[in-house]
């Protein structure tokens, strides 16, 4: 108990007479800083107006530490297109990286900043558009004309290449960036011996040939599925982070399923499309393949009676919607109509 | 005396069938032919874009010059005062083909210009993998499906897209030589023949000289083999059709000059080279297998395993210790692009940037593959009915290109042959069941048909119809492809299932009336698919973009603007001359004008584009010294302000801004950019009125129509009078889409200076 509360009560002490009598100002707010850091679970310093006011009046300068500010707004954090939650991982991925690689080193802060609490502080430094991140130099007076703006290019690429920006411009040196491992070593470790253990009846099973991999189905099923995951379009959803619907703009309860405009589309409207492309080649095959096989003539009649109604509506939907997406009508060819 | 007198009677059908397919055959080279004239009917007969008129002026300098001149061949009119090895650094395959194609048509004293043979080398090689499609496919699943493939192929958008009359480009005939590449895997897959190995190895030397795409296929085979072994479906014929392959092909394709020692270097070959390993392994183990008994089998396998394992390992640990020291793990960012699909998106923006490169939506698929994207799941599923070696082929061709062109759209072309010998089986298969089940069970010809199908297993003899034929090819086959193979183990297991089928097959029908409904269907949807393809031909893929057409109420414009500046510059101006321009005019000027050029489409050098980038985004006088530095007289602008052409340079001008900032930092983009905005109007900043590029673009614009109303941007211009210092205008097109400039002689201005000095 008493343990725990010394060092507060000392921190209190080494900032409260500091505070009030503001005799050494700088190592005063740098205490302070160091403390709201690691107070922090991400290392990122969250800032308040009047915290900012602080540490940014003019009379600080120069302040003996940069301040990298990351502007955030939680009400904007499910518009994809803007990344904001990613890149806020990102900052603080920087600064749990920046802080292990140089504990001892309070040259630099990382700090956030939300909208809805702090819009004087976004007016402050004429923040207009999200994301937006900005290096506050030692030196930097007016908030607006002396800090720099982190340029897209900077943060597109990730917490590496904020970094640069940072070691860039303060001309400190931040360090391998340390990202949490995808697996951690006691799993890898256990996925490797499970590996090790199976190896020998795996090997047994292939040269006896009776793995999956000898059944022609799973072949298929795959085929077929790459086919479908493919022409749907999955990539450029996977690429460009496309969610399966959008909300209407007008009319918020209604949902967007289809994007009209062909360099785009959304996740539900790319599977609907694959899986009319693909509907129609499987039915066509089980036609050709197995429904031939049956010998109850009533059966065959009325499967081809369904498979021919349901391929003519997905070809005819296929169209319609191509037509109505990217706004080209095919038409046939005809030379005397526009010359 | 029953027997021969059908064994004649089938020879007859067999001889009339082959006829058939041969005018069939024609008629598709006609088709793929004919539909990619549109561009010379309703243009000319021209060479399109930008990247063919730097193959073209490549060919003319082989024609003129020879092929050692060409091999050693250093251009000085370009990336001046770098130049640049020409040599050393293009495909040649597509330049030597059309070398030779000229040569031998000069030889039958048939005069025809090099632009001619050139515009019409696409299609002309459309024709050739139409047929190149036919024999794969008919490798795979019989004439019929062939037949139906090298038809789709012949008018499948995607490679219309590529392939057009004009359109001089490494595709046009890498297609071709990628297509008939995989037919000659197929063919020594099935034959066994050391013959088609060595064919197979030079046509694949053929696709590496093309195009940089050959990557595909060394590592499209080994995966396919690889995958063989794993189930179970080694054989010699295999060792054969592979081994050859890797050995020769590698020697081969290090011959071309652009590739080099990478065909051993980079991991991007290794995968070949492990497979290479592993079929010997297998080899080995396949030979033991028939020398011992089983017993003794069993110990030598365990040994063979443990100690291919080791050097596999051994290899796999070389191999990863190789591709790790390299700084992008060996592979090519290209490559790795493909694999990983968010890798391009993440670190390399140029690669992002460029539109090719994006990855495709459903829309493109309809657009590019149309119909064909319905009945390739059939053709699949076909495939595994049942599975051969070549069926596995063709679906692991079909995987992969699909999934390749989900990450880029550029590679939707290389995914158009495989969905076109998809379809044809397909459509073959389901036309196979459809009109037999026609032909058995129409009320006339039922008496007949029955009593044929008791006593003669190849069908009635009375019916001519094409299908038919088609469907009895496909069966002949199958019972011919065994009796090549030497081995009788394998014959008796070919054959067994083909028997089978064929007790079956007379009872395999779908009733009359589905059947009649059904196949109308599968023949409008093909005519859709004509419909489509003629209209994609026609309206979608032919413009030259050197030559721009629009149509309004009161007829035809025609715009010839770009060919009106380059017929200027080169009466105009000496031919040392070096003129300057954004890489996008390069190719065409040092093409069409014969003038040195600063940069041009090839990008290699990064900071001379920057240079030229940040002279046009710096005033005038920063821009004349700079451009003073590079010898260049002359200064040349596209513009479309005036008739509305979109994509000209003052669009362009952002990225010139970009590159030249990203080498030189006094160029910044925010300067350029009022509140993140690109505007041209009053309100914009007045860095971007005083740049170059502003004021090359608009010079004497209001003289047009009073106002300076630019129609691409839809707004006044900013700064409507000014004079220029440093350049003067001395040629401007019919629509003003080309300006030229010409540096002005310092003499003057230091004279001025010396006047004033000494005043």
């Amino acid at each position: 108990m008493a343990m725990s509360t010394t060092p507060t009560l000392l921190l209190f002490l080494l900032i409260l007479p500091s505070a009030i009598l503001s005799s050494d100002p700088d190592s005063s707010i740098v205490s302070e800083l160091l403390h709201l850091q690691s107070q922090s679970k991400s290392g990122l310093i969250h800032l308040s107006d009047h915290l900012l006011r602080r540490l940014l009046h003019p009379s600080s300068a120069p302040r003996p530490f940069s301040l990298l500010i990351f502007f955030d707004a939680q009400q904007l954090h499910d518009k994809t297109e803007l990344r904001l939650k990613h890149l806020k991982s990102e900052f603080s991925l920087l600064a749990t990286s920046f802080i292990q690689n140089n504990p001892s080193d309070p040259n630099i802060f990382f700090a956030d900043i939300e909208f809805k609490e702090s819009q004087s502080s976004f007016a402050l430094f004429g923040v207009q558009a999200l994301p937006h991140i900005r290096l506050v130099g030692p030196e930097a007076k007016d908030p607006k004309s002396d800090s720099i703006q982190m340029d897209s290019n900077d943060f597109s690429n990730l917490a590496e290449s904020m970094a640069q920006f940072v070691e860039s411009k303060t001309g400190l040196t931040v360090g391998p960036i340390h990202r949490p491992p995808m697996l951690s070593k006691t799993q890898i470790g256990l996925l490797v011996l499970a590996f090790f253990i199976s190896l020998p009846f795996l090997v047994k099973r292939v040269l006896s040939g009776e793995t999956l991999l000898h059944d022609w189905r799973v072949w298929l099923s795959g085929a077929v599925s790459v086919y479908f995951f493919s022409v749907s379009g999955a990539m450029h959803n996977i690429i460009r982070k496309m969610p399966m619907f959008l909300a209407d703009r007008e009319d918020p309860s209604k949902l967007v399923f289809f994007y009209q405009g062909s360099g785009m589309q959304l996740g539900a409207e790319g599977f609907a499309v694959g899986f009319l492309y693909s509907i129609v080649g499987i039915m066509l095959a089980f036609v050709t393949h197995l429904l031939v096989r049956v010998r109850n003539v009533t059966v065959q009649r009325f499967v081809m009676v369904v498979v021919l109604l349901v391929s003519f509506w997905a070809v005819k939907k296929v169209v319609f919607l191509d037509n109505w997406k990217t706004g080209y009508g095919i038409h046939a060819y005809w030379p005397s109509r526009w010359t | 005396m029953a027997a021969s007198e059908t064994a004649k009677d089938s020879a007859l059908r067999h001889a009339f069938g082959n006829v058939l397919s041969f005018f069939i055959l024609v008629l598709i080279g006609v088709l793929a032919f004919s539909i990619r004239l549109f561009s010379v009917i309703k243009y000319e007969s021209v060479i399109h874009e930008f990247d063919p008129y730097f193959n073209y002026r490549v060919t003319q300098f082989l024609t003129k010059n020879g092929i050692y001149d060409f091999w050693n061949w250093f251009d000085d009119r370009t990336w001046y005062p770098l130049g640049r090895v020409i040599g050393g650094t293009v495909y040649p395959g597509l330049t030597l083909t059309a070398g030779t194609l000229w040569w031998i048509l000069n030889s039958l004293n048939i005069p025809l210009s090099v632009e001619t043979v050139c515009v019409f080398t696409a299609p002309i090689f459309s024709s050739i993998a139409a047929w190149a499609t036919y024999l794969l496919t008919k490798e795979v699943k019989g004439t019929g499906a062939g037949l139906t493939a090298a038809a789709l192929l012949a008018m499948v958008p995607s490679y219309i897209s590529r392939s057009v009359a004009g359109s001089y480009d490494n595709e046009a005939v890498a297609i071709f030589a990628l297509i008939f590449t995989f037919y000659l895997y197929i063919k020594t897959l099935n034959t066994g023949s050391l013959f088609y190995a060595t064919l197979n190895s030079i046509a694949y030397f053929y696709m590496v000289c093309s195009w940089g795409g050959y990557t595909f296929i060394i590592n499209l085979i080994p995966m396919h083999v690889l995958l063989c072994i794993v189930t179970g479906r080694y054989s010699s014929r295999l060792y054969i059709a592979y081994a050859p392959l890797v050995v020769l092909g590698t020697l081969l394709a290090s011959l071309v000059p652009v590739v080099g020692f990478n065909a051993v270097l980079t991991s991007e070959h290794f995968a070949s080279f492990l497979v290479f390993i592993i079929i010997h392994v297998v080899a080995l183990a396949y030979h033991i297998k028939g020398m011992l008994s089983p017993s003794m089998f069993k110990v030598a396998v365990t040994l063979v395993v443990s100690v291919g394992l080791v050097i596999c390992c051994a290899v796999v640990a070389v191999l990863v210790a190789l591709v790790a020291s390299s700084p992008t793990k060996g592979w090519s960012g290209r490559s790795l692009s493909l694999l990983d699909p968010t890798y391009a998106s993440k670190y390399i923006p140029i690669i992002a940037s460029v539109s090719e490169h994006q990855p495709p939506t459903w829309p493109s698929y309809f657009m590019d593959i149309n119909v064909l994207a319905f009945l390739v799941p059939a053709g699949i599923i076909a495939c595994f009915l049942p599975l051969s070696d070549a069926s596995s082929f063709v679906v692991l061709y079909i995987v992969t290109s699909v999934y390749f062109s989900g990450v880029m759209v550029r590679l939707m072309l290389v995914l158009a042959p495989a969905a076109c010998i998809m379809s044809g089986i397909a459509l073959s298969e389901a036309f196979a069941v459809f009109t037999r089940s026609i032909k058995f069970q129409l009320p006339s010809l039922s008496g007949d048909s029955q009593v044929d199908a008791g006593n003669s297993d190849s069908g009635s003899a009375a019916t001519t119809q094409t299908e038919a034929v088609k469907a009895d090819k496909i069966e002949e086959s199958a019972k011919e492809r065994p009796s090549r193979k030497n081995k009788k183990k394998e014959k008796e297991t070919v054959e067994k299932p083909s028997v089978k089928s064929r007790i079956e097959k007379r009872l395999l029908v779908l009733p009359l009336e589905s059947s009649v409904i059904a196949l109308l269907l599968l023949v409008l949807l093909g005519a859709f698919y004509v419909v489509h393809c003629v209209w994609a031909a026609a309206e979608a893929y032919s413009a030259p973009s050197i030559v721009l057409t629009s149509h309004s109420h009161d007829g035809l414009h025609v715009f010839d603007d770009f060919r009106e500046a380059y017929a200027w510059l080169s009466h105009n101006t000496e031919v040392d001359d070096k003129v300057a321009s954004w890489w996008d005019y390069g190719y065409q000027t040092t093409a069409m004008a014969n003038r040195t050029v600063i940069v041009d489409n090839n990008t290699w050098n990064n900071t001379h584009i920057a240079t030229v980038g940040t002279a046009m985004s710096s005033p005038e006088k920063a821009a004349w010294e700079i451009f003073d530095s590079l010898d260049v007289k002359y200064v040349l602008v596209v513009f479309g302000g005036l008739v509305g052409y979109p994509s000209d340079d003052i669009n362009k001008f952002l990225w010139m801004v970009r590159i030249g900032g990203g080498v030189f930092p006094h160029i910044k983009e925010p300067d350029y950019l009022r509140d993140g905005q690109y505007r041209i109007d009053s309100q914009a900043t007045p860095t971007m009125l005083n740049c170059l590029m502003y004021k090359l673009s608009y010079y004497r614009f209001v003289e047009t129509d009073g106002k300076a109303f630019d129609r691409v941007r839809q707004t006044e211009i900013g700064k409507k009078h000014f004079k220029l210092t440093h350049f003067e205008e001395v040629f401007t097109t019919h629509h003003w889409m080309v300006r030229i400039y010409k540096l002005k002689p310092p003499k003057n201005r230091i004279r001025g200076k010396t006047k004033k000095s000494k005043s």
